[in-house]
């Protein structure tokens, strides 16, 4: 398996485990700069990753923005540890923003990068 | 259908501001999933997201998609159980959550609030007029007061003590599937006599009209005295509250339990030692401290017909908010370990034994997954059992998921119809077409579809909900 592939699976693994509750939602500091878009919410952000990896969404600049907006303050990840989950929501964002590198460079808007 | 995406976002960014409309993909799926286990399909995406400040855009959002038969989504915060959070079909979502202006008249004895409103918020809100929200949902941080008007619930509350929030709207400003606003109720505390449409938009699920503002009254907040009490069975405490209906005591307004394996997991989950066994937990209300004090002691003198192993008064604050929020976090605990699929199973008081029997003997003898565990807890007060199925893995197939998530529900909604009961807290749309029909018959429900085709002719709100389509 190719270490894209060990990635992919790790954190559709991570991604299987939010429970959906959304509780991150209200405590993510760009969903309330945004005045309340979910997409821009760390629950969003799972959901974007967890559809990139299934081939649902396919690379494009909203969802670029998406991911790349996570200011990776952990406040999703206390809120999710307090409700028993214990998701590693940073490190999965970290880890879909490497998937999404190769096309970043590709990307016309990025070329400059 | 096929819908212009481009021409979509530009009629809807002329209603609600181009900020405020969306078609791009990845924010279309942040809508599109729900607490359903199963994972969303290209019928639940929606086209656009939308999001409305005022009755005026929600009206102007409505009368386009009316006129171009496209259906509209109501969003709150997509906590439904049962699934009335996610499209059934490609849809506008309308999300509802800029809509969160609060206004509180203690002079009129009432508050008017937007939907958007989160619940726990709102309560915070309330605190300093020593007002009772009276909902009170396990997701009460991302909960809305929307959501819990549109589908009456008052969640964790005993109904025979408290009633439901839509007993307490004294009016709402809606907005019609054909555009038009329409302001119901009164602004006196006096609620209206005979037929006024409050009381049947209250709880109508988006089925009827878009509820754009809430009048809701002040409840005086009552004092409180706080119960636990363990037993060796859970079978004990069910054999209380039919008790306490049978003997006609006055019923707390809390009144919670965790099963055997249940308390085990909540007790650890929030620090404290796990309990011997099944653990009931009730809240007693008076408007005066004394009478508090007093219905309490009786409250524990009658809990002595259960046999349970110890009962006590808890004064202790801290101790208390401990034990009241295993509760809430046996479920959330339970999850980690696996996947659940739940119900709410709500019979007449005097078959709530059999009827746990039965749901027990039911999840432990699933045909679409063996080697599952049973969990149950709940607002035993209310009364309501949530039955759980334990799938010891988080790696299950999405057939499989919506294979084991029908046979719990269907099955346990055959004990609600066998014995009376008919759901409390999770609405009765969504997913409960089926159940509605076995429940009431089919001339019952074909007086829904009449009503639907009445308040929105061309079926554009929630669509897919009442048809129980997933």
């Amino acid at each position: 398996m190719s270490e894209s592939e060990n990635v992919k699976q790790t954190l559709l693994g991570e991604v299987a485990r939010c429970r959906g509750c959304r509780f991150c939602v209200d405590v993510c500091p760009t969903y309330q700069a945004s005045e309340g878009v979910e997409s821009m919410s760390a629950y969003g952000r799972v959901q974007i990753i967890k559809y990139l990896l299934t081939g649902i969404l396919e690379f494009d600049d909203s969802l670029t923005y998406s991911l790349y907006s996570c200011l990776q303050c952990r406040r999703c990840e206390v809120i999710c540890k307090s409700k028993g989950q214990d998701l590693d929501i940073c490190k999965i964002f970290q880890m879909g923003r490497s998937l999404l590198s190769q096309n970043l460079v590709q990307g016309s808007r990025h070329e400059k990068i | 259908m096929d819908v212009d995406l481009k021409k979509l976002l530009k009629n809807m960014a002329k209603i609600v501001g181009k900020e405020n409309a969306f078609t791009d993909k990845p924010t279309s799926l942040a809508y599109a999933k729900d607490a359903m286990p199963w994972d969303v399909e290209a019928h639940n995406i929606p086209h656009a997201v939308v999001r409305p400040a005022s009755s005026q855009e929600v009206s102007g959002v409505l009368r386009y998609a009316n006129e171009k038969r496209i259906p509209v989504h109501t969003h709150g915060s997509g906590t439904s159980l049962v699934g009335l959070g996610r499209p059934k079909t490609n849809c506008i979502v309308l999300d509802m959550g800029r809509m969160k202006g609060l206004e509180v008249f203690p002079e009129r004895g009432y508050f008017e609030v937007g939907p958007g409103f989160h619940i726990a918020k709102l309560r915070k809100a309330l605190s300093p007029y020593h007002a009772l929200l009276p909902a009170f949902p396990g997701s009460e941080l991302v909960a809305t007061i929307g959501g819990v008007v549109s589908v009456n619930t008052s969640a964790h509350a005993v109904d025979a003590t408290l009633c439901k929030p839509g007993d307490y709207v004294l009016g709402m400003e809606v907005v019609m599937p054909t555009g038009e606003i329409l302001q119901t109720g009164t602004e006196s505390t006096r609620k209206p006599a005979g037929i006024e449409a409050t009381k049947f938009l209250v709880g109508s699920e988006g089925l009827f009209c878009i509820i754009t503002k809430i009048r809701m009254r002040l409840i005086p907040l009552p004092c409180f005295e706080n119960i636990v009490a363990y037993y060796h069975r859970t079978e004990d405490i069910l054999d209380t509250v039919m008790a306490m209906y049978k003997q006609g005591i006055a019923t707390p307004m809390f009144f919670e339990y965790l099963d055997e394996k249940s308390s085990k997991v909540g007790f650890e989950a929030v620090g404290l030692k796990a309990p011997p066994g099944a653990v009931a937990m009730m809240s007693i209300d008076s408007s005066t401290q004394v009478g508090c004090e007093e219905k309490a002691k009786r409250f524990l003198e009658f809990l002595k017909i259960g046999n349970p192993i110890e009962a006590k008064i808890v004064k202790d604050k801290e101790e208390w908010a401990q034990i009241w929020s295993s509760r809430a976090e046996a479920g959330n605990y339970i999850y980690r370990l696996g996947s659940t699929f739940g119900s709410e199973i709500t019979v007449r008081v005097d078959k709530l034994k059999e009827a746990f029997h039965e749901a027990q003997d039911i999840i432990l003898n699933l045909e679409s997954y063996q080697g599952n565990e049973f969990y149950s807890f709940g607002h035993i007060g209310a009364p309501t059992i949530h039955a759980y199925a334990f799938v010891p893995t988080k790696d299950i197939p999405n057939d499989v998921k919506i294979a084991i998530a029908t046979e719990v529900r269907e099955k346990t909604e055959a004990l609600n119809v066998k014995y009376g009961g008919c759901g409390g807290e999770w609405g009765l749309t969504a997913q409960r077409a089926s159940f509605l029909k076995k429940k009431y018959g089919d001339a019952y429900y074909e007086f829904l579809v009449h009503l639907k085709k009445t308040m929105d002719p061309n079926n554009i709100l929630n669509r897919g909900n009442l048809e129980g389509w997933l």
